[in-house]
């Protein structure tokens, strides 16, 4: 999976370089290319940790916490080069650095949510306990997406977002960057989620993991 | 369901012969209005009226805090928590219990926050009453419902108190943006927009749901 990774890597560096510069946006449009793709990552490990914790608590399967750990961590990760990425791009071309538009803020407590969700992942120390309490608050996690939508929904807030990125909307010969960017990328969540899950099983084995007794 | 009643008689009891988190939190509520004084200096005084619910929601969410955490921290002496872990019958009622004896306590410093910030901030609350108490009530709801649950873990990890503001204040979002548009409208005057209670309704049921059938688990010892 590695290699694959590495080959789709390369084929997502040369499209993005060769792929047409924005007429309207200039160079700061690639950023497209790399920002989309990562807000699907941190929902969907979100999203993972949320149901996996519903799992771990149903059943008392470690091995869906260690993946509730995992897919977390990796998500914070996407997330945060999420968060880096957009306000550059915002700068650019809509000339602030942060606006309070609906998806922003959303994303930003979303965030706060999983930060604080390895943090008391981190500072409870391994226990079953700490699996439990992560678990609730993984639920509490995959409860507040919808609800802050709603949020949103209710009060109007506008948003500067563009509200569906089809392929068609899209200029010439940016399509096939995008799509290589939303391959790769995923490629990239699933394998790293993936490696940091086996390192939460060894680490069970080796009698350190976070949910060992 | 007697166990939720019997949880909310001890905790109100120990509380009048304490009587410490109640002064702890209405005396922190009063400060934040002399720091909001000197956070907002200059202001004409209509300006401040239409910043009040705002400046009052924080004093609310922060007083909250701090009585969320003595409350669940309070039953680590002599691990009465654990006590209470091996009491027969759903967890949930005892969280029912503990969520309800806080929000009569949060209230009650919530009502008189609100008479020291309109006589600070000159706002008359007299008309404005009927509407902001079922707003403040109902958002307290969502308020204590989250921070029982969250603040019962909270003070079993390592960091304790410190950990409770930053798992409580992202899930706050959906209960402020409600209840800071109904009491902005109640004190302005206005009928409270239906969305804001609508929502609010929303938030405390889920939360409620959440936190009954999850305190199972985090009590679990």
């Amino acid at each position: 999976m590695g290699i694959v990774l590495g080959l789709c890597s390369i084929a997502y560096a040369w499209a993005v370089i060769t792929a047409p510069i924005d007429s309207m946006q200039g160079i700061i449009q690639k950023i497209l290319y790399v920002h989309p793709p990562l807000a699907y990552g941190a929902y969907l490990g979100f999203a993972i940790t949320g149901v996996a914790g519903i799992i771990f608590l149903g059943r008392g399967r470690e091995d869906m916490d260690r993946l509730a750990i995992a897919s977390a961590e990796v998500g914070v990760i996407f997330c945060t080069l999420m968060l880096i990425t957009g306000p550059i791009w915002a700068r650019g071309t809509w000339g602030v650095w942060w606006s309070w538009d609906a998806r922003l803020t959303v994303t930003l407590l979303l965030w706060f949510v999983y930060l604080a969700y390895l943090l008391l992942r981190s500072f409870s120390g391994p226990s079953p306990r700490t699996a439990r309490f992560a678990a609730i608050y993984g639920v509490l996690g995959l409860v507040l997406i919808p609800l802050n939508y709603y949020v949103i929904e209710l009060f109007g807030s506008r948003s500067m977002h563009p509200e569906n990125l089809q392929g068609g909307s899209l200029g010439d010969g940016m399509g096939l960057p995008f799509l290589l960017g939303n391959i790769t990328l995923a490629l990239a969540f699933f394998y790293l989620v993936f490696l940091r899950w086996e390192v939460e099983a060894q680490r069970t084995v080796a009698g350190e993991g976070s949910s060992a007794r | 369901m007697n166990v939720a009643l019997a949880i909310l008689w001890k905790d109100l009891i120990s509380e009048w012969r304490a009587r410490d988190r109640v002064v702890a939190m209405l005396i922190f509520s009063i400060l934040m209005a002399v720091v909001f004084h000197f956070a907002l200096p200059g202001r004409r005084p209509e300006e401040l009226q239409a910043l009040t619910p705002g400046l009052l929601w924080t004093a609310y969410i922060f007083a909250a805090l701090l009585g969320l955490n003595r409350s669940l921290a309070l039953e680590l002496d002599n691990d009465a928590l654990a006590g209470l872990a091996l009491a027969p019958g759903n967890r949930g009622w005892i969280f029912l219990g503990k969520a309800t004896a806080n929000w009569i306590l949060i209230s009650l410093v919530q009502a008189v926050t609100a008479l020291i910030f309109a006589i600070f901030y000159r706002v008359d609350l007299a008309p404005a009453l009927p509407g902001l108490a079922l707003v403040v009530g109902l958002g307290t709801v969502g308020i204590c419902a989250a921070g029982t649950l969250l603040a019962t873990m909270a003070v079993r990890t390592g960091f304790r108190e410190v950990l409770l503001p930053v798992l409580l204040l992202p899930a706050l979002f959906p209960v402020l943006a409600g209840a800071v548009e109904g009491s902005l409208a109640a004190v302005q005057g206005v009928s409270i927009p239906f969305e804001s209670l609508q929502l609010l309704i929303v938030v405390d049921g889920v939360y409620l749901v959440v936190a009954f059938l999850g305190f199972d688990y985090v009590l679990d010892e």
